[in-house]
């Protein structure tokens, strides 16, 4: 488990100092898959990079499974820092090492001996599906294969965390689900805790099991991924999570209605079923739901009738299936 | 005057004089040079590693480093030459002679190549140097197994250059009573009106930087792994097709 208690940061500076992280509390539990999002400059790289003291916390405790980092001796943070392995968007590979040399770089930092190095080598490779590119140079790889071959570096000493800092973000989209894809396989099968830091919700929503979000220096709320997503708090949240609900909304007058979907309500489709069953017609502002294993997730936006009545029976309709709605958007 | 010019530079050759002088201004230079390498490397790490976002800052000791070489490197050589006599006199008792002179160059190539090891090692990704980092690597770890493999074809570059700045230097070494290529110019051309030997000597140290550039680049692409070595020789292959087809 990795703790966060009352973490601030700040960088000094001629021109006044820059406050990058404010009284950070955070819990992450093991075998998560933690999404931290937020905007450019929120302050996200500078939180992961103090979960490994690469950055020293100007004052509160980073706990690494009850340890402080905080306090322990420089050559114990080296034998921590093997426990948590970190990629990065700029991949960060020695160019000038070979692919299977990138890989055994970290083992041989711990002083491996070389046929377990090899051998360890050799399954990771095979673990990210580089096996072919073991002789190549990362000037011969493509974005995706790089960030592989990071990936296997960075679990080279069987961490028990991994980090990830913007990993995708320099990639296509499908490489990016392809990368995502291996990540929830790294969770999956070796139980990795996997630490993620986007400005991208469709990370998130693909892979994250919880989720923070982080503007301005701050952590404005926190939670399971589906509650956060279903109900955003803060402003920040809702303009990440649901950007264009909030332009739609915002831009249409009259009573309006959101509801969410999280694959537990009745099999029924809702809008037609409130026309035949209440003879009530509601106007749909915005939707995007999408369909899983016939289950229905995501929002939708619908206006409500301006008759009181009828605004009741629309209510009493969706309880009634077990739609969530909220009536502030 | 021309019949007793190119008896002269005959004779020189015949006497051996200037395959001697060759054979002076390469040792020298390299000897220098490479004793300059064993001050001037650690020294450019510790200017990189102290620096204000280094591994170990330590802003005193990486100003006043900066402070001193930079005092020496905006030295012309012939003053630094003649202002640091002394020290060769205290170290091996003369001020004349290669002895004299490859301390002195070595004085004078110390802070030139630590400022060349910096410009390289600065080269190194500082993305790279926190990967590193961040699985646990010492500081000690990150220069021998970061920085100084990740810049090697840099470095090289950067030998290559000081290599002939300090071969630039050696021709000075006439001043003193040094030998080679710089003190047969002089002596012989210069001070006794004969151009020719002058023309011989500028031909002879123009081969040999010549051969030292050359080689040290090509030593350095063939170490660099960053360009895409596959394309660059197909690019080759088409070039060369494409020059036998016209
Ligand atoms: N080394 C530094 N010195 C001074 N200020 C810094 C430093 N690193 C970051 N900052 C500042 O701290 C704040 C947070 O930066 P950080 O890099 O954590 O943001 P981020 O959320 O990762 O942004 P991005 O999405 O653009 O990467 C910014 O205002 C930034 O200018
Ligand atoms: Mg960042």
């Amino acid at each position: 488990m990795i703790q966060l208690i009352h973490l601030d940061k700040t960088y000094p500076a001629a021109a006044g100092d820059v406050v990058a992280l404010e009284d950070i509390n955070l819990t992450i539990e093991d075998g998560a898959i933690y999404g931290i999002i937020g905007l450019s400059g929120a302050g996200k790289s500078t939180l992961v990079r103090c979960i490994n003291l690469l950055e020293k916390p100007t004052a509160g405790q980073v706990l690494v499974d009850g340890e402080d980092l905080t306090k322990v001796k420089t050559k114990r943070l080296y034998e921590v820092r093997r426990n948590i392995g970190m990629i990065f968007q700029g991949f960060n590979l020695l160019e000038q090492r070979t692919v299977e040399a990138n890989v055994r770089f970290p083992l041989e930092l711990a002083k491996f001996k070389k046929d377990a190095a090899k051998a360890r080598v050799a399954q990771l490779l095979e673990l990210v599906g580089l096996s072919e590119k073991a002789k190549a140079y990362p000037s011969q790889l493509s974005g995706g294969q790089k960030q592989r071959v990071a990936i296997a570096r960075a679990l080279a000493l069987s961490p028990k965390y991994l980090l990830c800092d913007e990993a995708t973000s320099a990639l296509d989209p499908n490489t990016t689900t392809a990368i995502l894809e291996l990540l929830k396989e790294i969770n999956k099968k070796l139980g990795v805790t996997i630490i993620v830091i986007t400005h991208e919700m469709r990370v998130v929503d693909s892979i994250c099991t919880d989720v923070a979000v982080i503007d301005q220096s701050h952590i404005v709320e926190s939670g399971k991924v589906a509650d956060v997503f279903a109900f955003p708090q803060s402003e920040i949240a809702k303009q990440l999570i649901i950007p264009e609900l909030i332009r739609t909304v915002k831009s249409a007058g009259g009573n309006k209605l959101r509801l969410v979907f999280n694959g537990e309500e009745a099999d029924t489709p809702v809008v037609s079923g409130l026309a035949i069953e209440c003879g009530i017609a509601v106007n749909i502002l915005y939707a995007d739901t999408k369909n899983i294993d016939g289950k229905t997730y995501g929002h939708m936006v619908i206006t409500l009738p301006e008759d009181e009545g009828q605004a009741a029976q629309v209510k009493e309709y969706l309880e009634k299936n077990n739609v969530t709605y909220k009536e502030e958007i | 005057m021309q019949l007793l010019a190119n008896s002269i530079l005959i004779q020189l050759f015949d006497q051996n004089v200037i395959l001697l002088g060759i054979w002076e201004t390469i040792y020298m230079t390299v000897l220098s040079t490479a004793i300059a390498y064993l001050f001037g490397l650690p020294l450019g790490i510790v200017l990189i590693i102290t620096e204000k976002d280094g591994l170990h800052p330590i802003p005193w000791l990486n100003k006043t480093l900066g402070f001193v070489v930079n005092a020496f490197r905006s030295f012309p050589f012939i003053i630094l030459m003649v202002a640091f006599l002394p020290i060769s006199k205290a170290l091996i008792g003369t001020r004349s002679g290669n002895g004299a002179m490859i301390i002195m160059l070595i004085i004078a190539a110390t802070p030139y190549v630590a400022r060349m090891v910096e410009s390289s090692l600065k080269e190194v990704d500082k993305g790279v140097v926190e990967a590193a980092r961040s699985m646990g690597a010492s500081n000690f770890q990150i220069i021998c197994k970061v920085y100084l493999p990740e810049a090697k074809p840099s470095l090289i570059v950067g030998a290559v250059i000081s290599t002939i700045t300090v071969l630039g230097y050696s021709a000075m070494a006439g001043e003193i009573g040094g030998g080679g290529l710089g003190k047969i110019a002089i002596t012989y051309g210069y001070q006794r009106f004969h151009d020719d030997v002058i023309w011989v000597c500028v031909a002879f140290t123009a081969v040999i930087v010549e051969l030292i550039q050359e080689g040290g680049m090509l030593l350095a692409r063939k170490l660099d792994h960053r360009v895409r070595q596959n394309s660059k020789k197909s690019k080759n292959k088409k070039s060369i097709c494409k020059e036998k087809i016209s």
